[in-house]
């Protein structure tokens, strides 16, 4: 392809091919393809440069809490949910961790964009708002995936995990980081400061993610509270990634699907429409 | 005081002289200060303090959430069955611990991210540029740590009291050791925040160092369950005894011994004191 001036890029796509001696504008049919793989690359790179940092924090964290838990479990203990615990307790970890990242990745950037003045470059290049949203949330939710297959990876060096279907493990881990992506997206988009940002993920994220079976089973809860685990989304998405692992599952894995897959249609809707109203991004 | 006499304390004395020459002045003269700079004192811990209370969502209420979460968390986890410790149910056997989790983290990160904020963003001067000696310095920044362990500790005891049956065995162990908690994390945050150069150092020594310690001295278990090698170690790790001492202000049970333990936790609070005083002295990573 001819490389066009940048200027003549940000024309309309309907714009006529030729004009002059000067170059054409580049012409793009539905979907900007190439705009889109390079808002996408540039947000995987970014996580790809503190991929270290981004990684070693979580895994000491995760190692800590399972070095905690076999010390602190009663003797005599031999199963949680039907497995040993600490093949229990090693899935829900390693996807909470996952899905933490998937916030992460998907808020941090955009709030990062916004105050350094850098989101007009977004703004203004020719990618329509959805593209733009499934440029960020999906890289976002990639590093999620990535973050939690290298921290299970590494744990299951030590702790010898059964894998019973990996398309279940992969469909949970997908599903659950979208939609923490996207309400890192939406975070993004609404946190003025990293206050705000500081206040989704202590009041929101780290609540819904830690009370959703990551480290207990729904039996061990009280009445009134396994009614609310069950309304917790994330909850389906740690049990349905642990059932990837273990084979068996506390709730339906299906209903978990369709019911993470239709959230995350609904957040990716608002994420959508609030983009392509400018709301907080557009002066 | 007269051994860390330097330029500044010179020139902190040389008003005093002049004004007892001078009873008369037409112009305003220089502040006379005595033998500590009291003002100055307190507004380098006015601003320490104001420093975290501005964004106490996040200094004071997410250690508090996150510490009710590790009590919901443990206690569903590991507590069905109704487990003891000692003749305690256990969600009450880990509150003090997750306090004092909650200390340590926090008092360190108050002094480590103030010292290292003001070297990055280059306004560390604004602090070593005032009359303020050595020992003021410390002081200042090491109170708005102490402010800052004490007021997270304080909220998170409160919230805990809501759920669970929490008496005081002896009130003199917990402000003790909650002191001396307090005390030991903002030293070594000062220590770590002159040391560190960028804050993916200050990041690594949370990582690696306080995180770690503050997880695996006992909050969480009693240290009997250790094996018999590690019972060793443990009784070598300073956070441990603050742990166990605060415990059994609460409970009135401790694993290790509380004299020792009381004893060891001061002594090595007035060594980093002299390590951060040394520090401010010398000027090392502060001054050019």
């Amino acid at each position: 392809m001819p490389g066009p001036l940048p200027a003549a890029a940000t024309a309309p796509a309907t714009a006529p091919a030729t004009a002059g001696g000067f170059a054409a504008p580049r012409r793009f049919g539905r979907v900007n393809w190439r705009g889109l793989w390079t808002l996408y690359q540039r947000a995987f790179l970014r996580y790809l440069k503190f991929a270290v940092e981004g990684i070693v924090g979580p895994m000491i964290s995760a190692a800590l809490f399972l070095a905690v838990f076999v010390l602190a479990l009663p003797q005599g203990r031999s199963s949680l949910g039907g497995v040993e615990p600490l093949v229990f307790l090693v899935p829900g970890i390693g996807a909470y961790q996952g899905f933490h990242a998937a916030f992460e990745n998907a808020a941090f950037p955009i709030v990062y964009d916004k105050l350094e003045g850098m989101m007009s470059d977004v703004l203004m290049a020719p990618l329509r708002p959805w593209e733009v949203v499934i440029a960020y949330v999906g890289a976002a939710a990639l590093a999620g995936m990535t973050t939690g297959a290298v921290i299970l990876g590494l744990i299951s060096l030590i702790v010898p995990l059964p894998l019973a279907d990996l398309g279940t493990v992969l469909v949970f881990a997908a599903l659950g980081s979208l939609l923490f992506a996207l309400v890192g997206f939406l975070t993004g988009l609404w946190a003025e400061k990293w206050d705000r940002y500081a206040l989704v993920e202590t009041f929101l994220v780290m609540p819904l993610g830690i009370l959703s079976g990551t480290f207990f089973t729904l039996d061990a809860v009280p009445a009134a509270g396994r009614e609310a685990m069950l309304l917790n989304p994330v909850f389906y998405g740690i049990d349905g990634l642990r059932a990837g692992f273990i084979g068996s599952a506390q709730a339906s894995p299906g209903t978990g699907a369709a019911l993470l897959a239709g959230l995350c249609l609904v957040l990716f809707l608002v994420a959508w429409r609030l983009f392509a109203s400018g709301y907080k991004v557009r002066a | 005081m007269a051994t860390t006499e330097s330029d500044l304390g010179a020139a902190r004395r040389r008003p005093l002289a002049g004004a007892a020459l001078q009873p008369r002045r037409s112009h305003p003269g220089p502040r006379n200060l005595g033998r500590v700079n009291w003002r100055g004192l307190w507004t380098l811990y006015l601003r320490e303090v104001k420093r975290f209370l501005n964004v106490f969502t996040q200094t004071i209420l997410a250690p508090m959430v996150t510490s009710l979460l590790f009590l919901a968390i443990f206690t569903l986890a590991l507590g069905r069955g109704n487990i003891k410790f000692g003749d305690v149910p256990y969600a009450v056997f880990l509150a003090p611990g997750l306090i004092m989790m909650q200390i340590i983290q926090q008092a360190f990160a108050n002094t480590s991210s103030s010292i290292l904020i003001s070297k990055v963003q280059g306004n560390i001067v604004d602090v070593l540029m005032p009359p303020l000696s050595h020992f003021e310095l410390a002081l200042g920044f090491a109170a708005g740590g102490v402010t800052r362990g004490l007021s997270v500790a304080l909220a998170a005891g409160i919230a805990m009291a809501i759920f669970l049956p929490i008496g005081i065995h002896d009130p003199l162990a917990v402000v003790w050791f909650a002191v001396n908690a307090s005390l030991m994390l903002a030293l070594l945050g000062m220590i770590g925040g002159i040391w560190a150069e960028k804050f993916d150092h200050i990041a690594a020594i949370t990582n690696f160092v306080i995180m770690p310690l503050s997880f695996l001295s006992g909050t969480f278990y009693s240290i009997k369950r250790l094996p018999d090698g590690w019972n060793l170690v443990a009784h070598l790790d300073p956070f441990f005894y603050l742990i166990d001492g605060f415990r059994y202000g609460f409970l009135g049970h401790h694993d290790g011994n509380l004299a020792v333990g009381a004893v060891a936790v001061a002594g090595l609070n007035v060594a980093l004191w002299l390590v951060v005083q040394r520090m401010f002295a010398t000027g090392y990573k502060l001054k050019p």
